[in-house]
């Protein structure tokens, strides 16, 4: 089967067994890869309501057609399972030689069942499968479990590795590769952790499945320089992913103290120029055409990788305008392997509670050292509060009560990106009905919203915007597997990945044939959600309460008292229900499922949440 | 008339500075600035002033502080 190599392999750590099984080309079709195996393989093995953190969890890693084959930002995996943060569908992607690796020993997933009796490395050489002990870096952060890996093996292996945090089931520990790439803040980590599965290390000596391999090696390996090329022109990767924290500063965008401000007179202080400014090196992931990751050396003289997003939830967010202080918390999150993003939520939240009086405390906003000792208490959850923290910002409000859980940064229980949305409703949407918890990976609408409508809108334009962004992200980049940035920050050509999904795979599929796909993933999301909270409504797809607070308004600036307004966000959630067709609790009609193909797996969801 | 002008990402790298004040004709209009602060006009951006998006012909007025960036997709 030209595109995919047709194999799965599936592991047993209780029982330290594993098999290789096939799969239809029916199945590849219809699935493509990537999220769209993963969320399938578990919402047929899950039972519904298992424990995300007990055995009977899978942890999955999952490749698409491209990964790993030489073409622009193909070195990306996704890993996936029932999230712990959650409780629903949870994935994420990272960079990694595992993409390539996984492939080369012949397989598009890595099925991962059952928990070990002791700290275990899974090591898979082609079809030589060995679980072999991992107590000596057991207890140790994900650098040093890196560099241990590599004594053994070399640095050419692929590596997925956990630190502390996942060890501790932190519910927002995330898996870890390279030097500084990290996947899963749904909580992948803390699965691996619940399995004693310490790391994955993976080498593969196979030729990759392809239909037209001289045609694909000369087409990859044109459009690498070619996108090399339009990055230098645009110059994008001069200030990377941080250039848009100065622009989100402007538009009033930008987290600060909890999302309680929009602007921050010192955020030029950690913005890209100076981030940039203070560049010690650069990584980046394999066959990266426009390497984001920009490392500096924090307050402590450590090298961190810095993006938006970490810097902003890190920094601002936390009222922290030092890079390096920002950086040794980015560091610590990387090392215990942690979620940046939610990190920085809980501990504003955590300050934010103890302002608001739901709780009592020390700690506080540019609390530098406090940031610092609650990051290990969390990840070792040593202490009381850090145990608490550990639970992610939503079952933190639980405990703390008194309201707190309004201004808890979350959806779902996994807490937003780094995009304030008090005057944003598009935005919100987009946080809202992630189908993972709030996540800008699947839909990131700003600048649509202040250049293409008004930001006052809650027209359906948004949430059309919105659905064709989570298609293209979401559906096509999750699932064919590769980095949306050669697309989204330089405009490469989408029709690019159908060329090389043809040239792989001998078909002759257009991007129609990707939308398609994409609508099913999204619909067997849902289904997966349903059969979990069979309860649910249109809430869960809410974004955080204090967005709609008048009393939480900007009291000076261009959006000075503009808030989220409750009718007008639902009416705009309709819409996206409307195009979706989905009900109004925002679960796929049984229309819909049949228009995606999803009858069968209607039928077996219905059995624990009503269809309409 | 004065304005102030803020770049965004490459734009300073590509401009030669993050933020100034300009005495530009009166009446300048927001492309007219992109060709003024030597910024590829081809290039896609968006400009802003006080958080909200200005056409193309739209005119600028005396201290307004205008924010040019390429479009970024949020990461």
């Amino acid at each position: 089967m030209n595109g995919w190599t047709g194999q799965i392999l599936r592991v047993n750590l209780t029982a330290k067994t594993f098999k290789k099984e096939t799969f239809s080309e029916d199945f590849a079709r219809k699935w493509l890869g990537g999220r769209g195996f993963a969320v399938k393989i578990l919402f047929d093995e899950l039972a519904p309501g298992i424990d995300p953190l007990g055995p009977d969890n899978k942890f999955i890693v999952a490749l698409g057609p491209i990964s790993g084959i030489p073409a622009p930002n193909t070195g990306k995996a996704i890993v996936a399972g029932k999230s712990p943060i959650t409780g629903g569908y949870g994935d994420g992607n990272l960079g990694t030689r595992v993409a390539e690796q996984l492939r080369r020993a012949g397989f598009d997933a890595l099925i991962v069942e059952g928990r070990a009796d002791g700290p275990t490395m899974l090591v898979i050489q082609d079809d030589k499968v060995e679980f072999l002990p991992a107590d000596e870096v057991w207890g140790k952060g994900t650098y040093e479990t890196n560099d241990w890996i590599y004594a053994k093996y070399g640095k050419g292996v692929g590596v997925l590795n956990i630190g502390q945090g996942g060890e501790n089931m932190v519910r927002y520990a995330v898996v870890r590769s390279l030097e500084g790439r990290a996947g899963g803040r749904t909580g992948m980590g803390a699965v691996m952790g619940s399995k004693l599965l310490k790391a994955v290390v993976v080498k593969g000596t196979n030729p990759i499945p392809q239909a037209d391999l001289a045609g694909m090696k000369k087409s990859g390996a044109g459009d690498l320089r070619e996108v090399q090329q339009m990055d230098k022109k645009a110059g994008w990767s001069i200030q990377g992913t941080n250039g848009v924290l100065a622009w989100c500063n402007e538009v009033n965008a930008l987290p600060v103290r909890n999302f309680r401000k929009t602007q921050h007179p010192d955020a030029w202080k950690v913005d890209g120029e100076r981030l940039n400014n203070a560049r010690v090196a650069t990584y980046g992931c394999p066959n990266c055409t426009m390497r984001c990751g920009i490392a500096i050396h924090d307050d402590e003289g450590r090298e961190a990788e810095l993006d938006y997003e970490n810097v902003a939830l890190l920094g601002p967010n936390l009222e922290i305008f030092d890079l390096a202080q920002m950086a040794s918390l980015n560091y610590l999150c990387d090392d215990y392997g942690i979620d940046t993003m939610s990190s920085g939520c809980v501990l504003s939240f955590y300050a934010d509670a103890i302002d608001h009086g739901a709780v009592a405390g020390t700690y506080g906003f540019n609390d530098l050292k406090g940031s610092k000792r609650l990051l290990g208490e969390i990840a070792r959850r040593s202490s009381d509060i850090g145990n608490i923290l550990a639970e992610g910002s939503m079952r933190a409000a639980r405990k703390f009560g008194h309201g707190s859980i309004d201004y808890a940064m979350q959806v779902k229980g996994l807490e937003v990106a780094a995009y304030n949305c008090k005057f944003i409703p598009g935005m919100a949407l987009a946080f809202g009905v992630s189908p993972i918890g709030a996540h800008h990976k699947e839909s990131w609408i700003i600048t649509f919203e202040l250049k293409q409508t008004s930001r006052e809108s809650y027209g359906p334009e948004k949430a059309q915007k919105v659905i064709e962004l989570q298609r293209i992200r979401g559906g096509l980049f999750e699932s064919i597997v590769s980095c949306r940035f050669p697309w989204i920050e330089l405009g490469w050509g989408l029709e690019s990945y159908p060329k090389y999904f043809n040239l792989v795979s001998g078909l002759n599929w257009t991007l129609d044939d990707f939308w398609v796909i994409s609508d099913r993933i999204y619909s067997l999301i849902k289904l997966f959600w349903l059969r979990e909270y069979p309860q649910t409504d249109r809430k869960a797809d809410y974004p955080p309460a204090v967005w709609f607070d008048p009393a939480n308004v900007d009291t000076e600036g261009p959006i000075a008292g503009k808030h989220l307004e409750y009718d007008k966000y639902d009416g705009l959630l309709q819409h996206y229900y409307d195009l979706r067709g989905y009900d109004k609790r925002g679960i796929p009609t049984k229309a819909t499922l049949e228009r995606v193909g999803l009858a069968e797996e209607g039928r077996a969801a219905e059995k624990y949440g009503k269809l309409t | 008339m004065k304005i102030t002008v803020k770049l965004i990402g490459p734009f300073v790298q590509l401009s030669g500075f993050s933020e100034k004040e300009l005495d530009v004709p009166d009446g300048t209009t927001a492309d007219e600035l992109i060709v003024i602060v030597s910024i590829d006009k081809s290039r896609p951006k968006i400009v802003t002033r006080n958080g909200r998006a200005v056409g193309p012909d739209e005119a600028l007025a005396e201290r307004d502080r205008v924010v040019i960036s390429p479009i970024y997709s949020g990461g």
